[in-house]
């Protein structure tokens, strides 16, 4: 019983840590349908911004978050402007394309700066852990999966609640009439980007303390994020929130009781079974589109 | 142990590339190779002119995704070369490197080492780095007649072909990594003895078949097995793997990890507070940031093999570290000391033959035992190693090299391995 009670919180824990890479992900996607590939490099890129505040300043990862958000909220913003906006008017599908050779170019740019090894933070509870009784909680992971509710929960209520967030809601839905009523969805876009790009700071953060890194560990983590916004939802947060917390269950359990080896195809077959049984994603209801589609 | 390792998510380039990986290169080789017969090569040393500078010719990664490790690897050759020529040169004539780039890209080392061996008509080759790379490479040098003494390439599946013209750098591949560490084990008193051992390793040609020889020779002396499992290369959290082998509750752990993913299953142990009795990671401990990754504390007492020591007391060993860090400005890494390596066993060849006949330098070689700062080393007739790894222990934010006794760097052990520290 022990066994299984730390499977499953060891699953869910680095099941928060998925759902926080992917909150960028997620939200330009589910708004502006841009699948953006420099999503891995935004975030290793907020995780070298976040070791630098720390190796310099000694500031703890998830306060330099705070800080980090700023820059990366800028970068997301040009990267919008110079890019993605005027690709859209030519062809939508660029964007992939461009995205992807912008994670090349930071992917080159991180090694120049801060070369090829493996970095990472180490801040007093990196190796820490909280027991009781005979269980393991570990701190590092614990903050991370805090962070992953505040952040999901947050931009949660900025999509739902704000002026902001319904006129997200109106240009991704029907940008003709949402020009109509004063709201310019090239303009909503890019706030939307740097939103995107300046969550991205949080899982850089959590990144930083929890893994070492290096330039090319985008690429890993392009693949998680990608997989845990198939299987929320595109565009749905609280189900990429949902969606990481089943993927790190299902490979902490595979872990445990199955074999080490098959925990790693562990999302490959979970989006299988999600496209084959609720294409839509776990907390997201089929659309008219979805039903033609 | 270091063989040209880069991080987790890069290609692997450590001592052994997947042997799948190898096959469409083989093919690619065979048909360089071919082209070359058809085109009508012949042996450098015959083809080459007597006086002017000796040409060595190889092909490294100096671009691509290891093109900053690659750095050290072709300063190691560069180090040699400068001493040689400095000395005299090779049969009194100068020595000249022919250096390509492959970018990393095994179809472009064979296209580069057939250029070197058809075009440029270099007089030897020396290896390139990484047994993905190097497979290819070696199967053009014999195809071509060519001796082929590589720095890196410690794969077994490279010394199967046949080929006896190929000369592995190292002491050992990575089936005589356990060695050491199971001389010294043995050598404990039954009743100090750890019983039981979990193994865990990544799915990787310079991880894994050392843990088989763990498992086999320890099961061999009676240590029970209670976890023994293979994780992918992609595998990133190690909680619940921990979590898992220390339900098992081994008094031994070992990993066979090839890059930070030993780093992370340390830390995970310490998460969980379990500390075995003993510790042994294949290639990770001797990362750089290793000691920041656990923590320099934590390093006490975990165990690791590796093929060079800047601290090993082998004959010249000393002296390369003060030179490489005079010429370079920072001190060398096991990469830049497997290339020196190379060119050492290359030069005392050509100097004991007196010439350059390519089958007679290879006879040479596997007659006779070289001294290099690895320590001496001899072959088999593929090209395999004789000899094995040094085994070493973190003590007190140092690696110190255990055994053998020729190249220790101190007399103690530390065990049983000390808690972890927070």
């Amino acid at each position: 019983m022990t066994e299984l009670l730390q499977a499953l919180i060891f699953g869910a824990l680095v099941g928060g840590v998925y759902a926080l890479m992917s909150t960028g992900l997620t939200l330009a996607f589910g708004v502006m349908k841009v699948v953006n590939m420099a999503q891995g490099a935004f975030l290793i890129a907020s995780s070298y911004l976040c070791y630098a505040l720390w190796q310099h300043f000694g500031i703890d990862p998830i306060v330099a978050a705070l800080i980090v958000m700023v820059p990366m909220g800028l970068l997301g913003l040009v990267c919008y402007k110079l890019v993605i906006a005027r690709l859209e008017r030519i062809d939508p599908g660029l964007t992939i394309v461009a995205t992807f050779a912008l994670a090349m170019v930071a992917e080159a740019l991180l090694a120049l700066a801060w070369g090829p090894n493996e970095v990472g933070t180490t801040p007093s509870y990196f190796n820490q852990a909280f027991h009781i009784s005979s269980l393991v909680i570990p701190r590092a992971q614990l903050y991370a999966f805090l962070l992953a509710a505040a952040v999901t929960i947050a931009l949660q209520l900025i999509v739902k609640r704000t002026w902001l967030g319904h006129a997200i809601t109106a240009a991704s839905q029907n940008p003709e009439g949402a020009r109509l009523i004063g709201i310019e969805p090239s303009r909503v876009g890019a706030q939307v980007f740097a939103i995107a790009a300046g969550s991205t700071a949080f899982g850089g953060a959590a990144l930083s303390f929890l893994y070492q890194f290096t330039p090319d560990t985008q690429d890993a983590w392009l693949g998680i994020t990608l997989s845990v916004v198939i299987l929320g939802g595109l565009g749905s947060m609280p189900g990429a929130f949902a969606a990481g917390l089943l993927l790190g269950l299902a490979e902490s359990l595979t872990t445990t009781y199955i074999s080490v080896r098959w925990s790693a195809a562990v999302p490959t077959v979970l989006i299988l079974l999600v496209l084959t049984l609720r294409p839509q994603g776990l907390l997201t209801r089929a659309t008219r589109q979805d039903a033609a589609s | 142990m270091r063989f040209f390792r880069t991080p987790s998510s890069r290609p692997r380039t450590g001592r052994g590339a997947t042997s799948r990986a190898l096959a469409p290169f083989a093919t690619v080789t065979a048909l360089a190779a071919g082209l070359c017969a058809l085109a009508g090569c012949a042996p450098a040393s015959t083809s080459s002119s007597a006086s002017g500078p000796i040409t060595i010719g190889m092909s490294l990664p100096l671009t691509g995704s290891a093109a900053d490790v690659a750095k050290a690897g072709y300063q190691g050759y560069e180090l040699w070369a400068s001493q040689v020529n400095a000395a005299g040169g090779l049969l009194g004539r100068q020595v000249k490197l022919d250096v390509l780039d492959d970018g990393m890209d095994p179809n472009q080392t064979t296209t580069d080492y057939t250029r070197l061996i058809s075009q440029d008509h270099v007089n030897l080759l020396l290896g390139t780095f990484s047994s993905l790379l190097n497979a290819p490479a070696s199967a053009v040098a014999a195809r071509n007649q060519m001796l082929y003494v590589e720095p890196s390439g410690g794969d077994a599946s490279l010394f199967q072909r046949g080929f006896t013209d190929l000369f592995f750098a190292q002491p050992g591949t990575t089936t005589s990594l356990p060695d050491q560490f199971l001389s010294w084990f043995s050598s404990m008193p039954a009743s100090k003895r750890p019983t039981t051992a979990a193994y865990l390793t990544q799915d990787d040609p310079s991880a894994s078949p050392a843990i088989s020889v763990f498992v086999s020779k320890l099961q061999a002396m009676g240590v029970k097995t209670v976890y023994d499992q293979t994780y992918d290369p992609t595998t990133s959290n190690f909680d619940s793997i921990a979590a898992a082998v220390v339900h098992a509750q081994p008094q031994m752990i070992i990993q066979g990890s090839v890059t930070d993913d030993g780093a992370q299953f340390a830390r995970s142990l310490e998460k969980l507070n379990y500390s075995p009795k003993i510790l042994f990671q294949t290639n990770s401990p001797t990362d750089a940031t290793y000691p920041s990754a656990i923590g320099a504390s934590n390093t006490n007492g975990i165990f690791t093999a590796e093929a060079w020591s800047a601290t090993a007391k082998y004959p010249g060993n000393a002296a390369f570290v003060a030179a490489y860090t005079k010429m370079f400005g920072t001190a060398p890494t096991e990469d830049a000391a497997n290339s020196y390596t190379a060119g050492q066993v290359l030069q005392t060849a050509v100097d004991s033959v007196g010439n350059l006949d390519q089958k007679a330098l290879a006879a040479w070689l596997h007659a006779h035992s070289v001294s290099t700062i690895v320590g001496p080393l001899t072959w088999d007739s593929t090209g395999d190693p004789q000899g094995s790894l040094m085994l070493a222990q973190w003590q007190y934010d140092t690696l110190q090299v255990v055994d053998p006794q020729t190249a220790a760097t101190t007399k103690n052990v530390i065990f049983p391995k000390p808690a972890w520290s927070s």
